[in-house]
């Protein structure tokens, strides 16, 4: 028993654009968070696909639909067939790899979404689980790693001092502990498997401590 | 969290409810959204449900990218309004749904993934006959709806509702089972109906390969949907009629589980075995992508992966 779906929109819906939830929509829920934790101009893409995405990504159009939510396109916008003419066309530079071994996070329809500029480089291992859903099992954030366990809701909270007791205190039972925190120079990066979504008003206090949150 | 379909039917009948009322009871105490703001989201998918099967089934109908499949939906609607078919209008019906939604997904149009994008057809077509038959309300249609996500979110959580982890039994034999469970609601059916009629629907259904020719979702996906459909109904009615599974509903979604974690990889989306490794499915690859693209994955051992 896991509790991965736990709306019964995970089961009726997304709305969509073919034609496959796990190959097309869920990838472009994986490219979206790549795009979310990025929060930058992007200048590079790279893509690397395991298993059951490394043999059918052509077919299933998970190409297009990783870049779609690169660009921050719905599952369901119209744009999403041609998303990565549109990419290349704004000068995005995308490179898409089969890679032959099985996934590094242990479930067939796994992709590596990296995206680069000259400042940063991160990249987001995720897989999508069926009927849309997807789990983020890894993060690279310029060589700081991250791995969560895989379900959303997933937070991740960039402070200037520590605030992992305020955190704590705030999120209460609605995380899966322990969470992770690295420290840096000059900041603390946290990042917590939440439970349930959480309450408009945490993330917005959450927010209050903080100098950069995204909730995924 | 409802966490399985014993629970399901207990609180049901207890509280004298349909399973419809406790998911969406569930629903907004997870969601923290109003009952509205949910039955309005339940009514767009409803929406892009019937949009798409009326896309895929009128004029011309759609055709996929690729040109392998298409406009067969409006071929079925020609031979149901010529009047002479064998399994009658109500079951055609039923099949003409499912075509028409799954050859608009082919053709990269919007659908609703019900549970997912591949068998999306399967729960229209169920819906598209019960509306006619029952004389369904919008909001009858949108319970059917509320229903079929309640014993889904089993199947996801405690199996797998993925091609590529499952096979097409847990695509489409999921959405069939939804299907024949939420029907028997809509019916007037008891709960443990429903979870007869679902429990029917699934062992039906096991063992469904996902094959795809050219790792394309078409053929053989569009009329598997057919399958499900058909399947559903006549399942929802042997329940209304008193017919039982005698294997619990729980039970079969655990052994769908273990049958999905036993296929080989070739029959798990990877386009590499089934239909997709005949001459013709061959073909077909060769012509659309101009290569053989198949690389082949190490076959590993799936124990201590996640599903």
């Amino acid at each position: 028993m896991t509790n991965r779906y736990r709306s019964v929109f995970d089961i009726i819906g997304p709305i969509m654009i073919g034609p496959s939830s796990s190959h097309t929509a869920g990838a472009v829920a994986i490219g979206h968070v790549a795009n979310r934790l990025f929060h930058a101009p992007i200048k590079e893409v790279v893509v690397r696909y395991f298993e059951s995405f490394a043999q059918t990504h052509r077919g299933h159009g998970t190409d297009y639909a990783i870049i779609s939510g690169v660009l921050g396109f719905d599952p369901a916008d119209r744009r999403v067939p041609l998303a990565v003419d549109l990419a290349r066309r704004q000068g995005l530079k995308i490179t898409f790899i089969e890679d032959q071994g099985l996934s590094p996070i242990g479930h067939p329809n796994t992709a590596a979404v990296t995206l680069i500029n000259a400042e940063k480089e991160i990249t987001v291992w995720g897989c999508s689980v069926g009927g849309g859903t997807i789990e983020i099992r890894k993060v690279d954030l310029n060589g700081l790693i991250f791995t969560p366990q895989g379900p959303l809701p997933i937070l991740f909270v960039e402070a200037n001092q520590p605030i992992g007791a305020a955190l704590d205190q705030l999120f209460g039972e609605n995380y899966r502990r322990p969470r992770v925190t690295h420290q840096l120079a000059d900041h603390y990066i946290y990042q917590l498997d939440l439970l349930d979504r959480p309450f408009p008003e945490q993330i917005d206090q959450a927010r209050g401590m903080s100098q950069d949150l995204t909730l995924l | 969290m409802y966490e399985t379909i014993a629970d399901l039917v207990t609180t049901a009948t207890a509280q004298h409810q349909p399973i419809s009322e406790l998911i969406i009871a569930q629903e907004i105490k997870l969601s923290h959204s109003s009952r509205e703001i949910i039955w309005a989201t339940m009514g767009k998918n409803l929406d892009v449900m019937i949009a798409a099967a009326k896309k895929g089934s009128s004029g011309q109908g759609v055709q996929s990218a690729t040109g392998l499949t298409g406009r067969e939906a409006v071929l079925m609607a020609k031979y149901r309004a010529a009047g002479k078919t064998l399994s009658g209008d109500t079951m055609l019906r039923a099949v003409e749904t499912a075509i028409a939604t799954n050859e608009v997904n082919a053709s990269m149009g919007i659908i609703c993934a019900t549970p997912t994008a591949g068998s999306a057809g399967t729960l229209p077509g169920v819906l598209s006959v019960l509306t006619e038959r029952l004389d369904l309300t919008r909001n009858q249609q949108i319970q059917f709806l509320f229903c079929a996500s309640a014993f889904g979110m089993i199947v996801a959580n405690h199996a797998m509702i993925a091609g590529a982890t499952g096979g097409c039994q847990a695509e489409v034999g999921s959405a069939s089972a939804m299907g024949a469970a939420a029907a028997v609601e809509v019916a007037g059916g008891t709960p443990q109906q429903c979870a007869e009629a679902f429990a029917m629907a699934m062992s039906n259904l096991l063992g469904l390969v996902c094959d795809p020719v050219a790792g394309l979702v078409e053929i053989p996906c569009i009329k598997r949907n057919v399958v499900g459909s058909v399947n559903a109904l006549t399942c929802a009615d042997m329940a209304l009629a008193g017919l039982t599974n005698k294997i619990p509903a729980d039970e079969v979604i655990s052994a769908m589980k273990r049958i999905g974690q036993d296929l080989p990889t070739s029959l798990r989306e990877t386009g590499l075995g089934g239909l997709a490794a005949t001459p013709t499915g061959i073909e077909m690859k060769m012509k659309i992508f101009g290569e053989d693209v198949s690389i082949h994955a190490e076959e590993g051992p799936d124990e201590g992966r996640e599903n």
